[in-house]
């Protein structure tokens, strides 16, 4: 029992790493200029699909693919601030309502659009440097391509928390507190919120390669993982890194455990338990400053 | 002639025109998921039953099955099949609007479907109350046909079916080769299809003398299945049966392997286990394992017709027919010869064909003795068999007469 509950923990260590990354994309663009991404999933499938393609066209590994896939994701990210989200924006009435109704209505399309172009079919990528391999250590059984992904989130984070502590960073958080004031000391709102979303796209890119090297990939694929997202993002705090990454890792956790310790069909209900409680007791997540 | 004689004589010319135009087509809807999660399974269903219209409508070289010869339908003056395709999203409420569109507005008079049995329940509501026969290719829930419907008629085998089959083939090879099945470790999903098949499961190893030493419910389309693996892992059956589709099949085989456990056997209920993108995306950890199908592609020595049907459905659809899209493809056939007997497009004449069907098995593609309804509108003659995979095929291991390849029993 002890060695299924490491082993169990282990996992749910694993897993959480990479819901942390999925959601601190999420985080990011909401805490910036609360709007919910709706299509984060989608993006995540988006990155999924680009690594498998890459990888059928030329087979270059998933890991060699990462600054390629984040690059791409990262203008996908301005490209729909600016070609979708801007515009949403200045509508003048309802602002909330359009706001969520382009996300989904984003999400609803690409899923559509992935279906067209790439079909129907569950791929997989079958050959990398790291699929197959199995560590065993100490009676727990670790695959490697899954601690890579943790490791590289781990780095995605370390990466995210220097951008934070940069003069871009700084206007980040100036134009997070208060948006309008922003403009009068010459900071270029427009400009951050296009540069938010494209960190929060490549953050979620990073998430969707790695995980491409062990999972399947089909255009549903983002909506198990974007149900997640959103929970972990408000477990954490709105808007905060830190709170992300414990968050993620908290429903990691909670989840292979009751997995384990209860019954697989309720590992569900332990993450939205534990969500509620939290919420209950302190509304604005565990690291919300609001 | 005043406006109102004119109006009339319009009106009847368009009624007559269209009393012609049914006369030269019959509408048939088919309720699949051709977008979500079950997509891939829902297209391919979409192209089988294509093939199977093709098949009866187009002119070809005879093809040794039941109205192989093409040409329409012989009993209706030669009337075309016209198929209209709806999609359910896999959503069992989706799916019962789409059975009310197209039966109200397409005027479809008979309706195939669905893959899951979530969706078949209520769509086979739907054609109850309009009075239309609803064929359940796919949907092999067992409570399905013990609803007391009078339009439901259902060709494939159901779970219990499939599922004594399965424990009559663990007694066969336990006879065989004197490693008989001690435990089971069930697996299966949160729906109606996993539930009910684990009920069945269970019932069966217990008449069996089989002790179940796990009974793992999952969540269906979870983002992670470590835990369940673990839980397996933990248990360490002699046989794993899971019932689970297709990205669900994925997954539990990976994550299995993640974990350094390596299951003596799997034998799976079918669904997304028979799936080319199962064996395609579980690569090598796919071989050895065992599922029961209704379909052997490679039973063309008694089934004559399985090699030029499998060459139609390829051309369109560049993969060989499987044990979804084969009965797809039957379901189809059946209906058409019913409504062809019929001699119309009467929705109460196709049912009294349908309740008189009695098709010899050499006239289908399927390993079965033939499709013949029982009262609550089972077919009963169909058998399923027992495949497993060799480097990434299915090939049939049982019945023993029937069998391509000799089973690999290590347990």
């Amino acid at each position: 029992m002890t060695e299924t509950l490491l082993q169990a923990a282990m996992s749910g260590l694993l897993m959480g790493l990479l819901y942390a990354l999925v959601a601190a994309g999420l985080s990011l663009i909401f805490g910036l200029m609360d709007v919910v991404n709706f299509a984060h999933g989608e993006m995540m499938m988006l990155a999924m699909y680009a690594t498998f393609v890459i990888w059928q066209a030329t087979g270059l590994d998933p890991l060699l693919q990462i600054p390629i896939v984040a690059v791409v994701m990262f203008a996908l990210g301005v490209a729909v601030y600016r070609g979708l989200i801007a515009r949403a924006l200045s509508v003048q009435f309802n602002t909330g309502m359009v706001q969520i109704f382009v996300t989904f209505g984003l999400a609803i399309f690409l899923r559509g659009a992935a279906q067209l172009v790439f079909g129907g079919e569950f791929k997989s990528i079958t050959s990398s440097w790291l699929s197959g391999r199995t560590v065993h250590l100490a009676g727990i059984y670790l695959p490697l391509p899954q601690v890579a992904a943790g490791l590289v989130c781990l780095l995605a984070f370390a990466a995210l928390l220097l951008i934070s502590r940069t003069e871009f960073g700084r206007a980040l958080e100036a134009t997070r507190e208060d948006r309008d004031a922003v403009a009068l000391i010459g900071i270029d709102r427009d400009r951050i919120f296009a540069l938010g979303w494209g960190l929060g796209a490549a953050a979620v890119g990073i998430a969707g390669v790695m995980l491409a090297s062990f999972y399947y990939v089909s255009p549903n694929v983002g909506a198990n993982f974007a149900v997640i997202a959103y929970v972990t993002v408000a477990l954490g705090g709105f808007g905060s890194l830190a709170g992300a990454l414990v968050a993620g890792l908290l429903i990691g956790e909670i989840e292979a455990l009751t997995a384990v310790v209860l019954e697989p069909s309720l590992k569900q209900v332990g993450v939205f338990a534990v969500y509620l409680l939290v919420l209950m007791v302190r509304p604005r997540g565990l690291f919300g400053k609001l | 002639m005043d406006r109102r004689t004119l109006l009339m004589a319009a009106g009847a010319l368009t009624l007559a025109g269209r009393a012609a135009r049914a006369a030269e087509e019959v509408v048939i809807g088919a309720v699949y998921p051709l977008t979500g999660n079950g997509a891939s399974v829902g297209l391919d269903a979409k192209a089988a039953i294509e093939t199977a219209a093709e098949l009866i409508n187009g002119t070809h070289a005879p093809v040794a099955t039941l109205l192989g010869k093409g040409g329409g339908l012989a009993g209706l003056g030669g009337a075309k099949i016209r198929l209209v395709f709806a999609d359910s999203q896999n959503d069992p409420q989706k799916a019962r609007a789409e059975a009310e569109r197209i039966i109200t507005q397409e005027k479809a008079i008979a309706i195939v479907g669905s893959y899951t049995s979530a969706t078949g329940a209520t769509i086979s509501q739907v054609t109850e109350r309009y009075e239309v026969p609803y064929i359940s290719a796919d949907n092999s829930s067992p409570s399905l046909n013990l609803r007391g419907l009078k339009w439901f008629f259902r060709t494939t085998p159901h779970d219990i079916m499939y599922t004594q089959g399965t424990f009559d083939f663990f007694a066969d090879v336990g006879k065989k080769t004197g490693k008989p099945v001690k435990t089971v470790a069930l697996f299966y999903e949160d729906s109606i299809f996993g539930t009910d098949s684990s009920n069945v499961q269970r019932k069966l190893a217990e008449a069996a003398g089989i002790k179940v030493v796990a009974d793992i419910k999952y969540r269906a389309s979870s983002p992670s299945l470590s835990s369940e693996a673990q839980s397996l892992k933990a248990a360490d059956a002699d046989v794993i049966m899971p019932s689970s589709y297709t990205s669900d099949a994925i997954l539990i085989m990976k994550s299995m392997a993640e974990i350094g456990y390596k299951p003596k056997a799997v034998m799976a209920q079918g669904a997304g286990f028979q799936e080319t993108a199962f064996l395609t995306a579980a690569g090598p950890l796919a071989n050895g394992v065992m599922s029961r199908s209704s379909f052997a592609l490679d039973a063309g020595k008694t089934r004559p017709a399985i090699d030029p049907v499998n060459a139609l459905y390829k051309a369109k659809n560049n993969k060989d027919m499987n044990d979804n899209t084969s009965r797809e493809f039957t379901a189809l056939m059946v209906l058409a010869d019913a409504i062809n007997r019929a001699g119309s497009a009467k929705p109460t004449d196709i049912q009294a064909a349908l309740k008189a069907t009695n098709i010899p098995g050499d006239q289908l593609i399927m390993p079965w003795k033939g499709v013949k309804f029982d009262e609550t509108g089972q077919n009963i003659l169909c058998n399923p068999v027992i495949q497993q995979v060799f480097d990434g095929t299915y090939k049939t291991i049982w019945p023993f007469d029937l069998a391509a390849e000799a089973p690999v029993w290590n347990i």
